[in-house]
């Protein structure tokens, strides 16, 4: 599979100018990039860059001292985790981050608690409207477990499951949100071969088949600069490159970074 | 042999989310309740009432309600003592105060105070955890001791703090009898166990155990960590509320505020540790074990004792008590946090394969 | 005025002695990360085992005081030796990477197990306990207020003991190799193990040096009410000292300890009567909860960030 190139004209998101430190730690300085709608949009970059504090700024999680975040056209400042999840952004994590004692199909229905809205009275009695409302948004889990290829692992407590599948399920629980973007963490992270080219193909399935944008980090550089349309790359906190693969490919302070050249 | 699911099928999600998904689960609770409600009342003795049979169902009520909070929720408490005061204290409020009011509505009226009350002193573990938490609910607990013994009002000004219930009694039907009080304590468990079982398997349990499992992905997936926290503390303190209030109404008749102290506590913590977190059932099986264990010891210590020439008082049974639950506690901490509930559901795992072992 | 520092160091006084048993808290959880919730039974263990020994030497084998004494003081950490090495062995190796709150409430199954065996073995009265401190009551002042202002000659000692030990403590921790070894299990227990310190021989030491703070308390406070059960309410008592020092700070425990005497006693003479009194029982508790809201780490402990 080569690039792909494909364009797009509208932007979901758009960062300005975001600078985060921790005490006297700059995790990230001054970073602005956007992200188009329909795009998959890789971060990528040394370990210690930022790329998961990026993430963590998007959605809420970390509150940037500088810059502003625009987000389907608003533009704000701070907001918490649950409010970003309201408007549409899902993710997954770097270290797994499972329901570890719930069974993989309560796990992908709790990424769904967003749209179930039946009070404590109702889901007591657990009949008319609760019920309904169970069994509804069960069809829609059952077509993501099944868009994974999960199905034999529905009631397993995921702390049983080996890290391919865990990774899978996680995937499946930011799905049945659905999201508008898709922050992925490292979704290939510790994965043998084949265990990538199925994740690689569920994230451009989710991609094509949903329209959902995805903002991904990734280390495997051939995975990216196959999947991806356009690339960040940051480094010490700093933006050091943006742009379609090709581009990255061929750019010096990019190929310094990765080679490392002295600062 | 005949505990077997070949050719039960599910065909629709409704029948897949059942509690009990498979026919002999079903008919074996069943089985169960008619027990409970048929046979039990015509061969109990009223000791065997008022010794096991009716603090076993109040006290599997409050054991529900605090694993609610703590088995499904994740948020440690060591104040139940305080919120099943509430809930007794409240009840009793409202007989004297309203008492055209049926006892038993007082006692359920009860049990909102003690959400109430649950609601407030839940506000602390919006930005504390764990044993932080913990020390916060014993706050509770000693606030509610103190509340009870010292502000009169709450025991409408009788000298000796000591207060009596209102006569139990449903449209005329005197209900003071040990059959009638067990039935009444029955109906209040078994209905509001189900209906906590129907919270714990839909949105808002899963939001529960979301919390429980790990608090800040819960909160990225869209999980709000005040409506989850603060929900449990309701749930659990109505539930221990209520409890709360047949204890002093039904069990006890009249009461001090000692009847609600510390220990409670710790007893109700004993009881889901042993039971098992995190599971209704657990919590009815905690309470039973915890129940009998005293009963059984002081039956069978003595006698043993004397079998070596030992005399062994009540008070030596009591520290023995203490050693074994002590004891227990680690024992289950250490080989099965999810307690007998867990026992029991390996023990049906491995029934359903008997005589194969896999 | 007079009255008012008469309260304030009759309250500071006994928060020397919350300190005593809060710093027993501190050491274990630094180093294990165990909220050691049983504290409170090895401190009513320890002086059980104390003035059981100091009884029995004096009375039937008729012992001089001082060898009893002794006596009496190398059983009692000799039973602190045996609960420290039954704790690491039988509880805490077997939870070892467990989350630190099933930790915490197999520390309340060891808290009744201890309470248990230490009453049956000893006998659960009310044992009057004299180490040979002295129990007047002095005035101090006189020269200032009218009158002069009455303190109690044991909690001056008590202070006096609870300084030796921080002071103790802090050479320990910071100018002994075992001190370093402690400090750096506290750190990383799975780094600290890997440079080769014995992880288990570290636990048992630090749970025998919480055992011996223990035996301190209860001898302290033994002297002064009497060996009883209600010494182990004293581990409650600890608690808010504890949220309000932070769990990891040695001088924070001293001073919430100091914070939390002087609070509690001023609370319940100044406001203490115009709520019915008794407000002594819960005040540290709301105080540390309120304080809590404002500094969820406490006043010395390290600042907690959240990761993903």
């Amino acid at each position: 599979m080569t690039a792909r190139t494909r364009s797009f004209n509208e932007v979901l998101l758009s960062v300005e100018n975001i600078s985060l430190s921790f005490g006297g730690v700059k995790a990230l300085s001054d970073i602005s990039f956007d992200i188009a709608k329909g795009e998959i949009r890789a971060i990528i970059g040394p370990n210690g860059a930022g790329k998961s504090s990026m993430l963590n700024c998007i959605n809420g999680f970390y509150h940037p001292q500088e810059g502003a975040i625009t987000y389907k056209g608003v533009r704000r400042s701070q907001m918490r985790p649950h409010e970003a999840a309201e408007q549409g952004i899902a993710r997954t994590f770097q270290n797994i981050a499972l329901f570890r004692g719930m069974s993989t199909l309560d796990n992908i229905m709790t990424g769904r608690n967003l749209r179930m809205k039946t009070g404590l009275f109702w889901q007591a009695l657990h009949v008319g409207p609760a019920a309904r409302e169970e069994i509804e948004h069960r069809q829609a889990v059952e077509k993501i477990i099944d868009f994974l290829e999960i199905q034999h692992i529905r009631k397993v407590p995921v702390g049983q499951l080996p890290y391919g599948l865990q990774k899978r399920v996680e995937l499946g629980r930011a799905l049945a949100a659905q999201p508008e973007l898709l922050l992925l963490d490292e979704p290939m992270a510790g994965m043998n071969i084949e265990e990538k080219q199925d994740m690689c193909r569920f994230v451009l399935d989710v991609n094509d088949e949903f329209g959902t944008t995805i903002c991904l980090i990734e280390h495997d550089m051939g995975v990216v600069m196959d999947i991806s349309d356009r690339v960040v790359v940051l480094d010490y906190g700093k933006k050091i490159g943006d742009g379609v693969p090709d581009e990255i490919k061929n750019n010096q302070a990019v190929i310094d970074a990765y080679l490392g050249v002295s600062h | 042999m005949f505990y077997r699911e070949a050719g039960q099928f599910k065909v629709s999600y409704a029948a897949d989310q059942a509690v009990f998904p498979i026919a002999q689960d079903r008919i074996a609770m069943l089985a169960l309740l008619l027990i409970a409600f048929l046979v039990v009342p015509f061969v109990a003795s009223e000791y065997v009432y008022r010794a096991v049979l009716i603090p076993v169902v109040i006290l599997s009520l409050a054991a529900i309600g605090l694993n609610v909070l703590m088995g499904y929720c994740g948020q440690v408490s060591l104040g139940s003592g305080a919120f099943m005061a509430v809930g007794a204290y409240a009840a009793y409020n409202f007989a004297i105060r309203l008492p055209f009011l049926n006892p038993f509505v007082c006692i359920l009226l009860g049990g909102f105070v003690a959400a109430g009350v649950g609601i407030a002193f839940g506000v602390p573990s919006l930005r504390i955890k764990g044993f932080y938490l913990a020390c916060a609910t014993l706050a509770a607990q000693f606030f509610a001791d103190w509340a009870f013994l010292r502000i009169k009002w709450f025991t409408n000004y009788t000298p000796s703090g000591s207060i009596n219930a209102p006569p139990l009694e449903i449209l005329g039907v005197d209900l003071s009898s040990p059959t009638a009080n067990y039935i009444v304590c029955l109906v209040f468990t078994v209905v509001l166990a189900i209906a906590t079982k129907n919270i714990v398997r839909g949105h808002i349990g899963r939001q529960w155990m979301a919390i429980r499992d790990m608090d800040i992905a819960a909160e990225i997936i869209g999980v709000q960590p005040m409506y989850a926290k603060l929900t449990a503390f309701a749930v659990s303190s109505f539930l221990i509320g209520v409890a709360g209030g047949l204890w002093a109404f039904v069990y006890l008749g009249s009461w001090e505020p000692a009847a609600f102290s510390i220990d409670r506590s710790f007893q109700l913590m004993f009881m889901i540790i042993i039971g098992g977190l995190g599971s209704i059932l657990g919590s009815v099986l905690g309470a039973a074990f915890i129940v009998l264990l005293p009963i059984f010891l002081n039956q069978a210590l003595p006698p043993f004792g004397a079998l070596f020439g030992w005399r062994i008082s009540t008070a030596t049974v009591s520290h023995f008590e203490a050693m074994i639950f002590g004891a227990l506690i680690i024992f289950f901490l250490i080989v099965e946090p999810h307690g007998l509930a867990r026992l029991w559901s390996v023990a049906k795992e491995k029934l359903r394969l008997w005589p194969f072992p896999h | 005025m007079g009255f008012f520092l008469e309260v304030l160091i009759g309250g500071l006084l006994a928060g020397v002695l919350y300190s005593l048993v809060a710093l027993g808290f501190v050491l274990i959880f630094k180093a294990s990360g165990v909220f050691n919730f049983a504290q409170g039974a090895m401190v009513l263990t320890a002086a059980l085992a104390l003035v059981r020994t100091l009884d029995i030497a004096q009375k039937e084998w008729h012992w001089p005081f001082w060898l009893a004494l002794v006596a009496g003081f190398l059983f009692a950490a000799f039973v602190m030796a045996i609960i420290a090495w039954a704790s690491e062995r039988l509880v805490l190796r077997k939870l070892v990477n467990q989350e630190g709150i099933i930790l915490f409430m197999a520390t309340i199954g060891m808290t009744f197990f201890i309470e248990g065996l230490a009453q049956t073995v000893f006998g659960a009265d009310v044992y009057p306990l004299n180490i040979g401190l002295p129990k007047e009551p002095i005035f101090i002042l006189e020269s200032v207020f009218d009158g002069g202002i009455l303190v109690n000659e044991l909690d001056i000692w008590a202070a006096v003991i609870a300084g030796l030990l921080v002071a103790g403590l802090a050479l320990f921790f910071q100018r002994t190799r075992i001190g370093r070894a402690l400090r750096a299990v506290a750190d990383d227990h799975a780094a600290a193990q890997s440079v080769g310190i014995p992880l288990n021989q570290i636990w048992f030491i630090v749970w025998l040096v919480a055992g011996l703070v223990a035996l301190a308390a209860g001898a302290v406070w033994g002297s002064k009410l009497g060996v009883q059960f209600s010494l182990t309410l004293l581990a409650l008592k600890a608690l808010p000292v504890l949220i309000l020092g932070g769990f990891t700070s040695v001088p924070g425990a001293i001073i919430g300890g100091l914070i939390i005497g002087a609070g509690e006693k001023l609370a319940e003479v100044f406001l203490g009567p115009m709520m019915g009194g008794g407000i002594e029982i819960w005040f540290a508790y709301v105080l540390a909860l309120l304080f809590l809201l404002v500094r969820p780490q406490g006043l010395f402990g390290e600042r907690i960030i959240e990761r993903v």
